[in-house]
């Protein structure tokens, strides 16, 4: 009773509240993974599933350590941000025109949308085969798909935010005699920005998606395809150790999307 | 009680039940299901293979007809477009009984703590194909450094080709090097995606057609590199079971016989050809070569220091991480009661391990 | 939409015309190597055959089947894990984080592992489906819930309704929304990932299988065949959806 009045009373007087806060709450984030870990450990140690099941964390530490240290993770990490990166790019920058075009002008989209709805419906892997056939199994394949697989979302989001402009904006911005240009500029893409970021969120899963789908079916680097020779060579560890590293680079862009993204509202807001 | 601690006892109950569920499924199943796996397929992906004995006791039906009188033993087959590192993954879970296995992914599969044992050979001595563009400048292997080469990552084909590239110099970090299965690796050389393609049937099988050229075959090179492959049996099962996998081996030393048959060569390359692969190339494949000796199914030495030989290689070639231990990893047992059982305890060659023929048949 | 003047409908047929009007051009003149690009008829003849022969029904039907059974599967853990963490909070704190550490895996990493979890068979590819589903179900559900709790705490302090009619009068309406929209995009996602499965796991019939047998056979027929197939039952799932979802909603309010 006593202690607990204490030990309450020396929390109490700890740090600040915020800190108690944040502290308690990474505390509680690492619990789970934590128990993870040793039921982990324990099993591989006393054999609850097969070795080739289920390496041991030791294993999979070895494996990263061996792979970051000659300098192989670096390359094959490089191989695949590139393509991305490209592919991205270029996916990004052909939805954010179409959907710009398709949100602003409905004579566009009478044209455009159901052609677009008509290819948007099959999923990027089932183009791979025919892609492969028209352009090979090279770096141009694995941009192609990464860029379909961005183009998608972003067209569709840019769309439907640029679609969503107030009308009475749009007016305000005639009546000041704002050119096409200025009114992109100042009010349409403002109005549609956080529209469009949820598109560049999506196009940005579905590329690194891509990429490793595509790897996994005809590369011979990248992240993907260290899984696939992983996977042929029965080193789980390698394998767990890829699966992390791309769940890492995963992370790793979603936040500085975010960064982006909150940069971007900032400017949206103090334009306004 | 908190909402997660509720969420958390309703996932476990659920968890056991099914467990419950699946222990009692596998006590109340009595009659034995016999599965075989194939680290191949056919073209078009039909569960035929070819270019070995055990293809031809699955195309003749010779486990079937052992179990013919015996009505609670059943016999399934499973072929494998990812070759022999599907096998393993299909091990790893016991969900096959035998498989036919070429030798790097059987290592590979031992190094990783698969628990099998090996009880024939079967498609033992097979030969490597390198094929290029009809129009490639490509003509030795040494002029594949830098270029892009599909070799099946895991197969024996890969170990072979490693041999290959060692004694010219080379090693695959020499190359661009995709991983391709049987029926991509073609498609791929057709298209002209890649440089050159290490294989064997399915590229002559192109080159046939016109729409490719072999540029070096191991046929008549180094015997060393040749490929090996065997009937492996799972622990799981050949302990459980001793008298059916008796049965299922006779069944494979059947075949093996009547494939080493001259008098059946026409039968049985009809019989092979139902994997798609016609018999033009099957002819190629086997050119020069006898068929009592390609279908030899004897555990001689000479095959054990193949394999031995072998863990070594895939250990220096970085193909396993570990030092595997071949010791009792053969189990001729099996093999020798089929011999002496149908007398053809003479009936193929036994080599030692230097290469030189022996007089008595099966291994020690 | 079925307000659309004619006119503008006539002008969404004139990219697509001109593109089969290309396509049978650059066919027919072999501009391109009709083995690469067969034209429009091959592949009709193609449909027919398959569908008569019995091999497309048996194909479509062995991929829905696992599109459906991994979607119903992945959704329904989706659903109660969302749930559960829009509800409680120690189960927000605890497992939210490494769920959305774990979310970051892209989709497709997980194959080669679950491969070996799961060996041959349909249970690996089930359980790939089923994963496609999982995530945007959790999370949609979860941002569903957790903001219908929010207003159920501010609105609960004010009325007098019984358990039941706050779960359904005020609950449901609110997280019903999100929850659709997740299910929605699980369902596109489970079709990627269904062919994926028959791409990258042990072969077996589906529409995915078709299309590869197509490519390495250079049967381009087949190929285009069966990407046809998947854009039509991807538009189908997608209609399928947005009318149920709007069934839902109209009944809700």
């Amino acid at each position: 009773m006593i202690a607990t009045g204490l030990l309450a009373s020396a929390v109490r007087s700890g740090p600040p509240a915020w800190l108690r806060r944040s502290f308690g709450r990474a505390a509680l984030a690492i619990v789970l993974p934590l128990a993870v870990l040793l039921v982990w450990t324990a099993s591989a140690r006393w054999g609850w599933l097969p070795q080739q099941i289920l390496p041991s964390p030791i294993e999979v530490w070895q494996s990263f350590v061996d792979l970051a240290g000659s300098g192989e993770l670096l390359h094959h990490t490089d191989v695949s941000l590139l393509r991305v990166v490209y592919g991205f790019a270029a996916g990004a920058g052909a939805g954010l025109l179409l959907g710009t075009a398709m949100g602003l002008s409905p004579t566009v989209e009478d044209y455009v949308k159901p052609l677009f709805t008509a290819l948007a419906q099959v999923p990027t892997l089932g183009w791979i085969p025919l892609l492969m056939l028209l352009v090979g199994i090279d770096e141009t394949l694995k941009i192609v798909i990464i860029a379909k697989a961005a183009f998608v979302p972003i067209t569709i989001n840019t769309a439907a935010g640029m679609r969503a402009v107030p009308r009475g904006l749009v007016e305000v911005a005639e009546s000041f005699r704002f050119s096409r240009f200025q009114l992109l500029r100042k009010v349409a893409f403002p109005a549609a920005v956080p529209q469009i970021f949820t598109g560049i969120r999506y196009g940005l899963t579905h590329a690194w998606m891509a990429l490793v789908g595509v790897e996994l079916l005809a590369s011979s680097e990248g992240l993907g395809y260290l899984l696939v020779w992983s996977r042929q060579m029965f080193w789980l560890d390698q394998m767990i150790v890829g699966m992390l590293v791309i769940g890492l680079v995963g992370l790793l862009m979603d936040a500085i999307l975010g960064l982006v993204e909150a940069r971007l509202q900032r400017w949206r807001v103090a334009g306004l | 009680m908190s909402l997660l601690l509720r969420s958390s006892l309703v996932l476990a109950g659920t968890l056991l039940a099914l467990a419950g569920a699946g222990v009692l499924k596998a006590r109340a199943a009595e009659p034995v299901t016999i599965r075989i796996g194939y680290a191949a397929i056919g073209v078009g992906n039909v569960p035929y293979a070819n270019g070995t004995s055990a293809a031809t006791a699955r195309a003749g039906q010779f486990v079937e007809k052992e179990f013919l009188d015996d009505p609670s033993v059943k016999v399934e087959w499973y072929f494998f477009k990812g070759a022999g590192p599907a096998v393993n993954e299909a091990f790893a879970n016991s969900q096959l009984d035998f498989a036919y296995q070429g030798d790097l992914p059987s290592i590979i599969g031992r190094a990783n703590g698969l628990k099998t044992r090996i009880l024939l050979a079967s498609g033992a001595h097979k030969p490597v194909f390198l094929a290029v563009p009809v129009s490639s400048d490509i003509k030795t292997i040494e002029d594949l450094k830098g270029r892009k080469v599909a070799i099946f990552r895991g197969t024996n084909t890969q170990l072979a080709v490693d041999k290959v590239l060692a004694a010219h110099g080379l090693s695959e970090q020499d190359l661009k090097v995709i991983s391709l299965d049987d029926s991509a690796a073609p498609a791929a050389l057709a298209a002209k995606d890649i440089d050159a393609a290490f294989g064997d049937t399915e590229l002559i099988a192109l080159a046939q057609t016109g729409l490719a050229r072999i540029a070096y075959t191991s046929q008549g090179d180094n015997p060393a590199f040749g490929r090996y492959a065997s009937l492996l049996g799972l622990d799981g099962f050949t302990q459980a079971h001793p008298d059916l996998t008796r049965r299922v081996v006779k069944a494979f030393v059947k075949a093996a016989q009547w494939s080493s048959e001259d008098q059946n060569h026409a039968a049985l390359f009809d019989l092979w050809a139902r994997s798609g692969t016609p018999v033009d190339v099957l002819e190629v494949f086997f050119h020069g070569d006898s068929l009592n000796y390609r279908n030899s199914p004897l555990l001689d030495p000479l095959m054990v220091r193949h394999y031995s030989d072998l863990a070594h290689q895939a250990r220096a070639f970085g193909q396993i991480r570990r030092d595997v231990d071949i010791d009792g990893w053969f189990e001729p047992e099996y093999l020798d009661a089929a011999l002496k059982d149908l007398s053809l305890e003479h009936y193929w060659r036994s080599y030692d391990a230097a290469g030189r023929q022996q007089a008595a048949a099966a291994l020690p | 939409m079925s307000t659309m003047p004619t006119r503008r409908r006539l002008r969404g047929l004139v990219l697509p015309g001109l593109l089969l009007m290309l396509w049978e051009i650059t066919s027919h003149l072999g501009w391109i190597d009709p083995r690469l690009l067969p034209p429009i008829e091959a592949v009709v003849h193609t449909a027919v055959g398959q569908a008569s022969s019995g091999h497309l029904g048996a194909d479509l039907a062995a991929s829905l089947l696992r599109d459906l059974t991994g979607f119903g599967i992945g959704g329904a853990a989706g659903l109660a894990f969302g749930t559960l963490l829009g509800l409680s909070g120690l189960a927000r704190g605890l497992i939210g984080p490494s769920f959305d550490a774990g979310k970051q895996i892209a989709l497709f990493a997980w194959i080669p592992l679950i491969s070996i979890w799961f060996g041959i068979g349909e249970t690996a590819k089930i359980v790939f489906v089923a994963l496609a589903a999982f995530t945007p179900v959790a999370l949609n559900t979860f941002e569903g819930v957790r903001s219908a709790s929010v207003k159920l705490i501010e609105i609960g302090t004010v009325l007098t309704f019984s358990r039941r009619q706050f779960v359904t009068r005020i609950f449901l309406p609110s997280a019903l929304p999100s929850i659709l929209v997740g299910l929605q995009l699980a369902l596109i996602n489970c079709w990627l990932a269904t062919i994926a499965t028959e791409y990258f796991m042990t072969v077996g019939p589906g529409i995915g299988g078709l299309i590869i047998e197509g490519r390495e056979r250079f049967q381009m027929d087949l190929v285009v065949l069966g990407i046809l197939v998947l854009g039509l039952v991807g538009f189908l799932l997608n209609r399928g959806g947005v009318a149920i979802e709007a069934r839902l909603l109209r009944w809700q309010a």
